[in-house]
Formats: C-alpha cells, sequence, structure tokens
C-alpha cells in the first residue's frame, strides 16, 4: 500500500514537474531520431557508398534498447543522488517504506518505463524473427539494465560529479553488445559477463535457450550483486 | 599566479574524481572500434568521434562540477575570496580542455591516421572544448538538479549539432559556417584532410574571438544568475 501510494506520489511530482515528465520522454525522441536515421541515412549511405546495414539491424535494435534502459537508469540515479544530496532519501527511509523500500520504489519506477519503451522500440524497428516471447523477454531485460544502471550511480557515486564520471563510463558498456563483431576472442569472453552481450545474442539467435539462460542468469547475478553491496554499505 | 592554482587545483580534483580514468577506458573503446574500420571510413569517423566525445567532454561534466560546487557553498567563499569570476571560469576552461586534448591526440595517435596536422588538431580541441564548457556553464544557471541541467542541453546541442550537417554540402550550406559548432569541426576536419592555410587561420580566430565573447557573457551570467541568483 505504501509503494503504490508513493508510486502515485512519484508520478504526481513527475507530472507536475515538466523538466521530468520530458526528461522522462527523452527516450521516445532517441527512437524516433534511429527511425529516421534508418529511414533517410541508410538509403543515402547506399546510394552513396553502396554499404548495406541490413545485416546489422540487430545490433541498431540491441544499442537503442541499451541506450533507451541506460537513459532512464542515469536518470534514475542522478533522481536519487540529488534525494540523497537534500536529505530526501534519508527522510524516506525512516518512513515505514524503509531503505530498502525507497530503493525498490524508485528502481522499479524506472523498470516499469522500461519495459514500456522496449515495447515501444521493438514494435518501431520491427524485426521479423522475434516472437512475442522475444519481445516480452527483450523489455524485461531492459527494465534489469535500467536497475542495475541506476544502482551502479546511485551506489557508486559518491556525488555528482561523480555520478557523471560513471554515467561516461557506464556508456562504454555498450560496446559489449557488438563484441562478435570484432572477432576478437578476448573482447567476446568479457562480454559475456556484461548484460549488453546477450541482448544481442538474444536478438540475433532468439531461439537459443543458452543465450536465454544466460542473458537471465548476467542480469539477475549483476542486480543480485549490486542489491546485496548497497544493502552492506548502508547498514 | 591565482589562475595558475586555481587550474592546479580543478586538475587535482578532476583527477580525484576519475576524468582521467574514465577516459582512458573511453579512449580504449574508441581505438578498437576505429581499429576494425577500413581507411576511407576512419577518414571520416575519425575527426567526428574526436569532435564528439573529448572536444565537448566540459558540457558534460561541467554541470554537475558547478551544481556540486554550488551546493558545498564554494561558490560562496568565491565572493570573498581573491579569486575573480573570470578567473574561476577560466580555470574550468583550461582544465577541462586538458582532458579534452589529451583525450583526442591520444584516440588520434593510436589510431595511427597518416596525415593529421597536429598543431591545428590541438587548436581546435581547445577551442571547441572552450566553447561548450562556456555554453555548459550558461545552461547550467537556474538548474538545481543534474537531470534538469542535462534536460536543458539538449536543444542547445540540437542548435549546434544539427546545422554541422552542412558539411554534407547543399546550395549556400557554406553560409553554416557563422554557426561556432560548424566552424569548429570544419577546422578539426581540415586537421586530419587538410585545408588551405587563410581558411584555418580565419576559422582559428573566428572561434577565438566566440570563446572570447562568450566568457564574457558567462561570466555575466555566472555572476548574476548563478552566484548571487539575482
Amino acid at each position: 500500500m505504501i509503494h503504490l501510494t508513493l508510486f502515485k506520489n512519484d508520478l504526481k511530482q513527475i507530472v507536475r514537474d515538466p523538466i521530468m515528465t520530458l526528461l522522462l520522454f527523452a527516450p521516445l525522441l532517441l527512437i524516433v531520431v534511429f527511425k529516421l536515421l534508418e529511414l533517410f541515412l541508410v538509403p543515402y549511405l547506399a546510394a552513396k557508398t553502396g554499404f548495406d546495414i541490413t545485416p546489422y539491424f540487430p545490433y541498431v535494435l540491441s544499442f537503442v534498447l541499451l541506450m533507451n534502459s541506460g537513459m532512464l537508469g542515469i536518470v534514475t540515479g542522478f533522481m536519487m543522488l540529488d534525494e540523497r544530496d537534500g536529505n530526501i532519501s534519508q527522510l524516506l527511509e525512516v518512513t515505514p517504506l524503509g531503505r530498502n523500500g525507497y530503493l525498490a520504489n524508485r528502481l522499479i519506477f524506472a523498470s516499469i518505463l522500461a519495459i514500456i519503451y522496449g515495447f515501444i522500440g521493438i514494435a518501431v524497428f520491427k524485426l521479423p524473427d522475434l516472437s512475442f516471447f522475444t519481445i516480452v523477454l527483450l523489455s524485461v531485460l531492459s527494465a534489469f539494465y535500467t536497475a542495475i544502471i541506476g544502482l551502479l550511480i546511485f551506489s557508486g557515486a559518491e556525488d555528482k560529479v561523480k555520478g557523471l564520471t560513471f554515467a561516461k563510463g557506464l556508456n562504454t558498456l555498450v560496446l559489449f553488445a557488438f563484441a562478435d563483431l570484432f572477432a576478437l576472442p578476448w573482447l567476446t569472453f568479457l562480454s559475456w559477463f556484461f548484460p549488453p552481450y546477450w541482448v544481442t545474442m538474444i536478438i540475433k539467435t532468439p531461439d537459443s535457450l543458452i543465450a536465454i539462460c544466460f542473458a537471465i542468469v548476467i542480469h539477475v547475478a549483476w542486480l543480485g550483486i549490486l542489491i546485496f553491496r548497497y544493502s552492506r554499505r548502508e547498514s | 599566479m591565482r589562475l595558475l592554482h586555481a587550474v592546479m587545483a580543478d586538475i587535482r580534483f578532476q583527477i580525484k574524481q576519475g576524468f582521467y580514468l574514465v577516459y582512458v577506458i573511453i579512449t580504449a573503446m574508441y581505438l578498437i572500434i576505429m581499429s576494425f574500420l577500413p581507411d576511407d571510413i576512419l577518414a571520416v569517423a575519425l575527426p567526428l568521434v574526436v569532435f564528439s566525445d573529448p572536444s565537448v567532454l566540459g558540457l558534460f561534466f561541467i554541470g554537475g562540477i558547478i551544481l556540486m560546487e554550488k551546493g558545498q557553498g564554494v561558490l560562496m567563499v568565491l565572493v570573498v575570496s581573491p579569486l575573480r569570476s573570470w578567473e574561476y571560469i577560466l580555470s574550468k576552461v583550461i582544465s577541462l580542455a586538458i582532458v579534452s586534448v589529451l583525450a583526442a591526440i591520444a584516440i588520434t595517435y593510436f589510431s595511427y591516421y597518416p596525415t593529421v596536422n597536429w598543431w591545428l588538431l590541438l587548436v581546435s580541441s581547445i577551442l571547441t572544448s572552450g566553447i561548450f564548457t562556456l555554453l555548459g556553464i550558461m545552461i547550467n544557471a537556474g538548474c538545481n538538479t543534474v537531470n534538469q541541467y542535462m534536460l536543458k542541453t539538449i536543444p542547445y546541442m540540437l542548435l549546434f549539432i544539427l546545422p554541422c550537417f552542412a558539411l554534407l554540402g547543399f546550395p549556400y550550406s557554406e553560409l553554416f559556417t557563422i554557426i561556432p559548432s560548424v566552424a569548429a569541426l570544419k577546422l578539426m576536419l581540415g586537421s586530419f584532410h587538410g585545408i588551405l592555410w587563410y581558411e584555418a587561420t580565419a576559422l582559428a580566430v573566428y572561434l577565438l574571438g566566440i570563446n572570447l565573447l562568450l566568457l564574457k557573457f558567462t561570466v555575466r551570467v555566472f555572476e548574476n544568475k548563478i552566484v548571487y541568483q539575482d
């Protein structure tokens, strides 16, 4: 009940603050920009250079999903950092909601948005091979990735500037989504341990049970470790 | 001397905050990507990467730096300290330009691009970095959170980045050179692909002028809107 009340309050707060509303719609902007690039730049490139990007569409979709969920994670991370600086999080932690409730509330809110944007992104960049199950799975993994990025920033950064440094560094994780393009064995091996690689793998081989299992395990493991680390540090 | 001390303090702060470390990682990422690009694509991608990331990093970081220093009361101390506002701002611009230049040089050097005019690369990186850092300080006025700042940068980025497509070439596209980002990108591309000396000089002088104008304007905005908050 407390979660629901806070969730409603968060929604109210976001609707009242035009900046937060716009920020939460920013992923839509990214989807639109990429769709426009697909519609106009791809034929232009093909005509000018003969470069056909079609075989790389799974990577483009993976990139869009990761950027969207990463962006939501970064926004959530900074929201929590600002709340920590303003002592709002400490205030909420002593309410019946508690520390874990506060964290869950913030992360679940962003994760739900990530699921919605996941569906929208996949619908806009339709890839014929993706079943409904795969679409749901990718959207849920996007939600996990959002929570992972949000937690990495919130628990890793002591202040806003370090948060920005983290955000900048975390963008490099997207490289792992393209790891198999580079055909570097060490990079591919390293990528196995990071969520972006498995998002691409699921898009490329949606029927592979191994890819699905690994994707779930890696995402859950990252989130689990981060929550454990956060709880231990705070206590 | 005050300025030098301020720059040194800012560099120490940036090292502590991991700016240099994160740019080592980012440079490594770009180098992996660049090493797989064919030469004709590398010729276009490399200047674009140097322009879009290291040169613009000031815009990304300055928002958080000012907000944090405002929160810590550093800006209030600034009012009673001998350090002038313009020195404070210039110190931020110089220290962030150093990170920009080092990252730009590292990415370019290790990409093994055959024909680079290093002096021009240095000049274009410094001038571009200055413009974006000063722009970031102005955008920061009126922001209370990093999210607000990041959102406020979006229209400015669109305003500065979209005209860069004019370099693809269409009738009267030369007119867009008046936009500082287009002039900066032109100079950056010139450092890789070659540029006539008088065109390079004109662009560099123009960008220097824009930097000085922005600095003057930024000092006013910084004092009125950030330090004294009107």
